[in-house]
């Protein structure tokens, strides 16, 4: 199995760190959606909405470095950028960061990190979502809400989670292909 | 004091069937100031990067006094060789000049007692000592370069390789640096080899010129060199034909009370500012000292004091898309440019939404021959040497012909011959679609067919230099 | 106090914190950040932005769990003060934390292999650059008749690209700095870890403990 070496350690960590930005810089996006939606008691759906594109970071990292724990890795330090940052979550974060990026690496892990195509995007997709909805059912006490307030959260958390972690991922994949840069 | 000698060296990139490096030997001996020349692409980067241990290479080619590096204890290799990168911003690991020394003497296990005193020599030794406490970051061009070579010195390295480290330098820094090398060679025994392409200056230090070409190393004579060396005496960087703008001339871009500052740092006091069309201006300062910061503010990538305006329309109110297209920038890093894999892709790119009534694919493909970049169509671009992926970037914003073409030193790290041809390209195509250029460079020589007026960044202010007409 | 310790302890907390649900401990916790950020003089401003946001979101999402689900007013205020525990400690640990210094700590005390420690380094020194690298793309893709939008895979392409390259670039500099994976090095600033570290570490621990066995119903 391959192992980490310095050039592995500083991508996944600036792919991080992109990421970061990225969400960085749809916050006021977010920010404007969650406060629209807020008072019809609706804004965790902001949150499920844009989930996908913050938990890319994982089957990213997980995709572009082959190495076990890439995308856990990569998830975390998004984790730690956005904390020193000062996101909203802050402490938090870093326990959400393991969480979504063990998510994702399950998938990885459910292929022996030997097959990086569909099947393995759409097994990331799901455990990403079980993984960090579970965690959301406690942080956030999502187990007070009703039942089919709380289907609807997880759809959607799990439709995010698919076009931007599986399909986006998918597409972004098939240029590095196409470059060279990365292996079929 | 070490020998560097290379015997019977073939490299080939993986996956290329050509060999950049054919068989080349040569020696480079103990305390003397090699200079290393030859076309862009000819793989001097190469050469230098496998002598630096940087690229697998097989065997013993390579020896430094008759030991290859191989054999070497990993952590003493750094003293044995080290190397000064061309882009001055990505080799450093730390924040501060003083943490990144600390960093490379803990790598060679220097005593943590000695560590302070021996930057504190190097940086005096360098003449930056005021730099001590600054964020790398927040350095200009030249400042890293100086910085990176103050490391070199404290971690005492035998040879010292420098590959264009001059390519973004303004003339007096440079002076200034190439006079700290020399007393490296002389003072203290280094052995150096220097990449460059701009062999000015180096008269006094360098008997013999090593250029590379077709794989193989070829010492000149001592005659041959001083032939080389005088392609670039002084004379022929004068700008001879500028002069101060006239009534007559329309206004492109407008700047009121225009000002420009990073962080606490003002870099140009708020003044008004005219670039006019259909003209090509140059504009000349030291490093640092914020030109490329203006054309970030001209393209609406940074923030900036007062307004511009374009055609009279404040250029925030402009439509960001339709702004983009009038108004281009060639960044002063190629890769920045580029938003595709392979050559050919990155040109088909600019010739669907470019002008391509007037850059036909017969003609772009007599642009490639002349820039010596044809046959290159399947080259991932990021693998093309670093004057290769200038002259593309170039052909590539020509040929979007914006109304308006901010070129942030369009000639860093171009052979001669590749500026003569730039340049006539440049010179063709300006009058032929009455394009305005507005290009910032360090270099001077070739310019003067070009360039109708010229701006200077000092003391915070830019002003227009030549006489009146 | 040691930040490798230092970062367990908010981690630690934090966990515990999610799972338990004791609204007095929250409170304490909140007050206890905030006295930390206010002796260390953190700014105004900072702190002002500290509050708002997460007010804005804490506010939210109560509001949402009332009028969708059905939790009791203990379930609620929980809710509310557990945001503001992991804002308001996040916020003393990075405002009072400093990246190398951190850096050295996990290296130094936590045994963190130094390429890691390095390697993250490098990489986060590098924000400011690759902070201006995602505007530059859309800008250079503009100037060239492409509009890329958070969802174009030509922009993360680019993006990745771009990453690979700074981290050869990187990787390069550092072997140039004499820096050898798995070799020992030494260190010009040692960050103590010594007793006193660990009886705040433990204490801490021991006390939210208490008060959590104290609270719960
Ligand atoms: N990773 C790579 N894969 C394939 N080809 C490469 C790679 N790196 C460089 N080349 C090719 O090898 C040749 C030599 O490149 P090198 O960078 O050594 O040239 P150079 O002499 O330093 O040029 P310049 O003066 O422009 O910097 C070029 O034709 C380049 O396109
Ligand atoms: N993002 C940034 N944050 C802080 N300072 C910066 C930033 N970008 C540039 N600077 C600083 O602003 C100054 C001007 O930079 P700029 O790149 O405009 O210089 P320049 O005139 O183009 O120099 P050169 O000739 O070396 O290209 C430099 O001292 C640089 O270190
Ligand atoms: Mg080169
Ligand atoms: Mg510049």
């Amino acid at each position: 199995m391959k192992r980490w070496h310095i050039r592995d350690i500083i991508l996944v960590t600036i792919i991080a760190i992109f990421m970061g930005v990225i969400f960085w810089a749809i916050g006021p996006v977010y920010t404007i959606l969650a406060a629209a939606l807020a008072p019809f008691g609706l804004q965790p759906l902001a949150n499920e909405l844009l989930l996908g594109i913050w938990v890319m970071a994982g089957p990213l990292a997980g995709f572009v470095i082959r190495i076990p724990g890439a995308a856990t890795l990569g998830e975390l330090l998004g984790a730690v950028v956005e904390m020193f940052l000062g996101g909203i979550w802050g402490a938090s974060t870093l326990i959400s960061g393991v969480l979504q990026g063990f998510g994702s690496e399950l998938g990885f892990i459910f292929t022996g990190y030997k097959r990086y195509g569909w099947f393995t995007l759409a097994m990331s997709t799901l455990t990403t979502t079980i993984v960090t909805f579970a965690w959301d059912l406690i942080r956030n006490g999502y187990t007070a809400y009703h039942l089919p307030f709380l289907l609807l959260l997880f759809v959607v958390r799990l439709l995010s989670v698919f076009v931007f972690g599986g399909v986006l991922t998918k597409l972004i994949n098939n240029l590095l292909v196409r470059a060279h840069v990365l292996k079929d | 004091m070490a020998t560097v000698t290379v015997q019977s060296l073939t490299y080939t990139y993986p996956k290329q069937d050509q060999p950049v490096l054919n068989h080349l030997s040569g020696t480079f001996p103990a305390g003397k100031f090699s200079l290393l020349t030859g076309v862009s692409g000819g793989g001097k980067s190469t050469l230098l990067k496998l002598i630096a241990g940087l690229l697998p290479n097989a065997g013993d080619t390579i020896t430094f006094d008759g030991h290859p590096l191989s054999s070497v204890a990993p952590t003493q290799r750094a003293a044995t060789v080290a190397m000064l990168f061309q882009e001055p911003s990505t080799q450093f690991t730390m924040d501060t000049v003083q943490n990144e020394l600390r960093f490379a003497l803990e790598n060679q296990q220097v005593p943590a007692e000695q560590i302070a005193q021996r930057s504190d020599a190097a940086l005096s030794f360098v003449g930056i000592s005021d730099l001590k406490f600054r964020k790398l970051m927040q350095l200009s061009g030249g400042e890293q370069q100086k910085v990176a070579l103050a490391i070199i010195v404290a971690m005492n390295s035998d040879v010292i390789l420098l590959d264009e480290p001059f390519a973004s330098i303004d003339p007096p820094t440079r002076l200034a640096l190439l006079e700290k090398l020399v007393a490296l060679c002389t003072d203290r025994g280094k052995t150096i080899v220097l990449a460059d392409h701009d062999l000015s200056g180096y008269q006094q230090w360098v008997d013999h010129l090593a250029v590379l070409a077709d794989g193989q190393l070829n010492l000149l004579s001592a005659t041959e060199t001083q032939q080389r060396f005088a392609a670039f005496t002084p004379q022929r960087l004068r700008l001879s034909h500028v002069q101060l703008p006239t009534e007559q001339l329309t206004t492109c871009l407008h700047g009121t009370q225009l000002g420009l500052a990073h962080g606490d740092r003002q870099l140009l006091t708020p003044q008004d500012l005219r670039f006019y069309a259909h003209r090509t201006t140059l504009i000349t300062g030291p490093n640092g000292s914020g030109k490329s910061t203006l054309f970030k503010a001209l393209v609406r990538l940074g923030h900036y004091q007062g307004h511009i305006a374009y055609r009279d329309t404040d250029i925030k109110k402009l439509r960001k898309r339709h702004y983009a297209r009038q108004v281009g920038l060639m960044f002063q890093s190629a890769t920045a440019q580029f938003l595709n894999v392979t050559v050919a892709e990155e040109l088909a790119l600019s010739q669907k939404y470019g002008n391509s009534t007037y850059f036909t694919s017969t003609r772009v493909q007599a642009l490639l021959r002349d820039l010596n970049l044809d046959g290159r169509d399947d080259q991932v671009l990021y693998s093309l040497s670093s004057g290769q992926q200038k002259k593309l970037q170039l052909l590539c914003m020509l040929m979007m012909t914006p109304e308006v073409l901010l070129l942030d030193e369009p000639l860093k790290g171009l052979d001669y011959a590749s500026i003569q041809t730039v340049m006539t390209i440049l010179t063709t195509v300006q009058r032929e679609l009455d394009l305005t250029l507005i290009l910032i460079s360090h270099q001077l020589s070739g310019l003067d067919g070009l360039v109708d007026l010229h701006l200077q960044l000092a003391d915070q202010h830019l002003t227009y230099q030549g006489v009146s007409a | 106090m040691n930040p490798s310790l230092k970062l367990a302890l908010i981690v630690l907390i934090a966990l515990e914190v999610s799972f338990v649900q004791v609204w007095t401990v929250n409170v304490v916790l909140i007050v206890v950040s905030l006295l930390l950020m206010l002796i260390n003089r953190v700014p105004w401003r900072r702190l002002l932005l500290l509050t708002i946001v997460p007010l804005f979101f804490a506010s939210a999402l109560v509001w949402s769990l009332m009028i969708r689900g059905d939790a009791s007013t203990h379930f609620l205020i929980v809710i509310f003060t557990r945001m503001f525990v992991y804002v308001y400690m996040g916020g003393w640990f990075t405002l009072t934390t400093k990246p190398l210094r951190l850096t050295r700590s996990l290296e130094q005390n936590a045994k963190l292999p130094s390429k890691f420690a390095y390697g993250f380094l490098a990489a986060f020194n590098l924000m400011p650059k690759i902070q201006a690298e995602v505007s530059t793309v859309r800008a250079a893709a503009l100037m060239r008749g492409e509009v890329l939008h958070v969802w174009s895979p030509r922009l993360y392409f680019k993006v990745i690209l771009a990453a690979m390259n700074w981290s050869d670039q990187l990787a390069a500099a550092m072997v140039s700095h004499g820096f050898v994976e798995g070799a020992p090095r030494t260190h010009s600033l040692t960050v103590p870890l010594v007793a006193r570290d660990w009886w705040l570490f433990g204490g801490s621990l021991v006390l939210v403990q208490v008060g959590l066995f104290v609270g719960l119903p």
